[in-house]
């Protein structure tokens, strides 16, 4: 039998702390269970309304994914890969297979890079308006909330036609993709990413360029350039504090090369920074997956690759929708990665939480915490 | 994509240069990946030498891996540059070994803070301790979780 548990930390519960200079804090937990998504819980300290400690406590949704891909073949490993983050599971699972190619040495065939670039960009904007309908739940707009969700159905019935799967694809395998463009795709895409801009036009009259979201979020929870930068901070989070690094253009990966587009950023670092990224940066991946359709080259979608990883060290990582998704992976020549190390978008940025809160008002805390667009289970893995 | 490795032979000429004895071993893994062993009791050093005077500002991240048959750990140090351009696609992995009996090194948090973080799931995962980190605490594993560290080599899962 285990032991009994040990009582929870005084921390943990509401409680009331005198400073040495008499001044009297606050400790409240936010969380696990809050009005956005994942379960995580902030520990957050308070003098009067204005937040002078912050303690992230991830790990409610933690799954040891490390362990399981130790103890599986690198194939079977996908699914579970995916499963952080699965609104964005095309682009983790980018990063696996780029790592296992590596190590192999296989090179992907062009239409297979391409195929992987349309399905990756798809992503990015299913994630980004998954993010986007949750930033409208904490900020009670509802119509933020409805529409998101609703126009995502536009994207995810185009993943469906490509691979099968609305959500978990597992598309990408070592070597290239599974499935070829179904007959009639390009057309579909085309119809949808113009129908989804002028979306885009209506999401700004009614939220972004809305008082009650601009007053809410213009210099709400700051994260100055360098800062984000020492932090080790990526994606969205990074270039909303004017930072224009993106791996698709500095290390160029797929097809991304040969694709004209643009990174976004915005200088100011606060919460509307994040979100304006956010929202160029789906406009930005509606240009591409057309670029895409149009000029995807003829010949085979994959190429043969063995199911064992050779002797030798990778370090694979991918522009995710919240930032570097990376693996560092070790082979001993068998089946089975010896380690692999996952280390995801927001987990890196789970490090500019209290730094965006800190000396915040706790109601400014939904807007600043979600434009972070940090996704506990994509932080615990 | 050039097959030279110009840049990362100068990263490590240079790193030689600075630090003749305590740099153990380097190599290239391939275009711009290189990893670097150092002893533990100089990464401190070595890691403000690549901050300061390389360009690398950033952790992307910190690995720990368990080599129990040779009876050591391996902590891999992730770096990359941002303020420099040309550099942003290199990863330099800062590596050091401790004997997995007694696993104490020196934390980095001083030079890089981004890796506060980490180090701690390093320290609760692999049971490793780093000296003068400011906040050496579980982070994902409940604070009653008594059982040895999670992700250690010779722990098994049942169905295994």
């Amino acid at each position: 039998m285990s032991a009994p548990p040990k009582p929870v930390p005084l921390t943990t519960v509401e409680s009331t702390e005198t400073s040495d200079s008499g001044a009297q804090t606050l400790t409240l937990s936010v969380g696990p269970q809050h009005s956005g998504s994942g379960h995580m819980r902030l520990i957050v300290e308070v003098d009067g309304d204005i937040i002078v400690n912050v303690s992230p406590d991830p790990g409610y949704v933690h799954r040891g994914i490390e362990k399981i891909i130790e103890l599986r073949n690198i194939i079977k490993s996908i699914p579970v890969i995916e499963r952080p983050s699965i609104i964005d599971a095309s682009n983790l699972n980018h990063a696996w297979v780029r790592s296992i190619e590596e190590i192999q040495g296989v090179e992907v065939p062009r239409r297979g890079q391409y195929l992987r670039t349309l399905l990756n960009e798809m992503n990015r904007i299913m994630s980004h308006l998954y993010w986007l309908s949750i930033y409208g739940v904490f900020l009670g707009h509802t119509t933020m909330f409805m529409w998101p969700l609703g126009d995502r159905e536009l994207f995810i019935d185009l993943a469906e036609k490509l691979t099968g799967a609305r959500i978990t694809y597992s598309y990408l395998v070592p070597g290239g993709v599974r499935r070829d463009l179904p007959p009639g795709f390009a057309e579909e895409a085309v119809k949808r990413t113009e129908y989804f801009e002028k979306r885009l036009k209506e999401y700004d009259r009614i939220f972004f360029n809305n008082p009650l979201f601009t007053s809410r979020a213009k210099g709400i929870g700051v994260l100055p350039k360098q800062k984000a930068i020492e932090l080790g901070c990526t994606g969205p989070t990074l270039r909303g504090s004017g930072v224009d690094a993106d791996l698709r253009k500095d290390e160029p990966y797929a097809a991304y090369p040969e694709l004209d587009f643009e990174v976004s950023t915005r200088p100011d670092g606060d919460s509307f920074s994040r979100a304006m990224v956010h929202m160029d940066e789906m406009r930005e991946s509606c240009k591409i997956i057309r670029q895409i359709v149009k000029k995807i080259p003829s010949g085979p979608i994959r190429r043969k690759a063995p199911i064992v990883l050779p002797r030798g060290v990778a370090y694979g990582r991918v522009e995710s929708a919240r930032g570097e998704c990376s693996f560092y992976l070790i082979g001993e020549g068998g089946d089975k990665p010896y380690r692999a190390r996952y280390i995801t978008g927001s987990y890196r940025n789970m490090a500019a939480i209290p730094a965006v809160l800190l000396g915040s008002r706790l109601a400014d805390m939904p807007t600043a915490w979600w434009s972070i667009d940090y996704w506990p289970v994509e932080a615990d893995r | 994509m050039s097959l030279s490795h110009e840049r990362e032979d100068a990263l490590v000429q240079k790193l030689k240069e600075s630090f003749p004895a305590d740099i153990k071993e380097t190599n290239i893994i391939r275009r711009a990946r290189l990893e670097v062993t150092v002893a533990p009791e100089k990464i401190k050093d070595v890691a403000v030498f690549l901050r300061d005077k390389l360009g690398f500002d950033h952790p992307n991240g910190v690995s720990a891996v368990d080599y129990n048959r040779e009876n050591r750990f391996e902590i891999v140090y992730h770096v990359s540059s941002i303020s420099i351009k040309g550099m942003r696609d290199l990863v330099l992995d800062l590596k050091e070994s401790v004997p997995r009996n007694a696993p104490r090194v020196g934390s980095l948090v001083s030079v890089w803070s981004g890796v506060e973080n980490y180090e701690r799931e390093s320290f609760e995962m692999f049971g490793i301790t780093f000296e003068g980190h400011p906040r050496l605490e579980k982070l994902f594993l409940t604070d009653n979780w008594d059982g040895p560290p999670p992700l250690r080599k010779d722990i098994r899962f049942p169905t295994d």
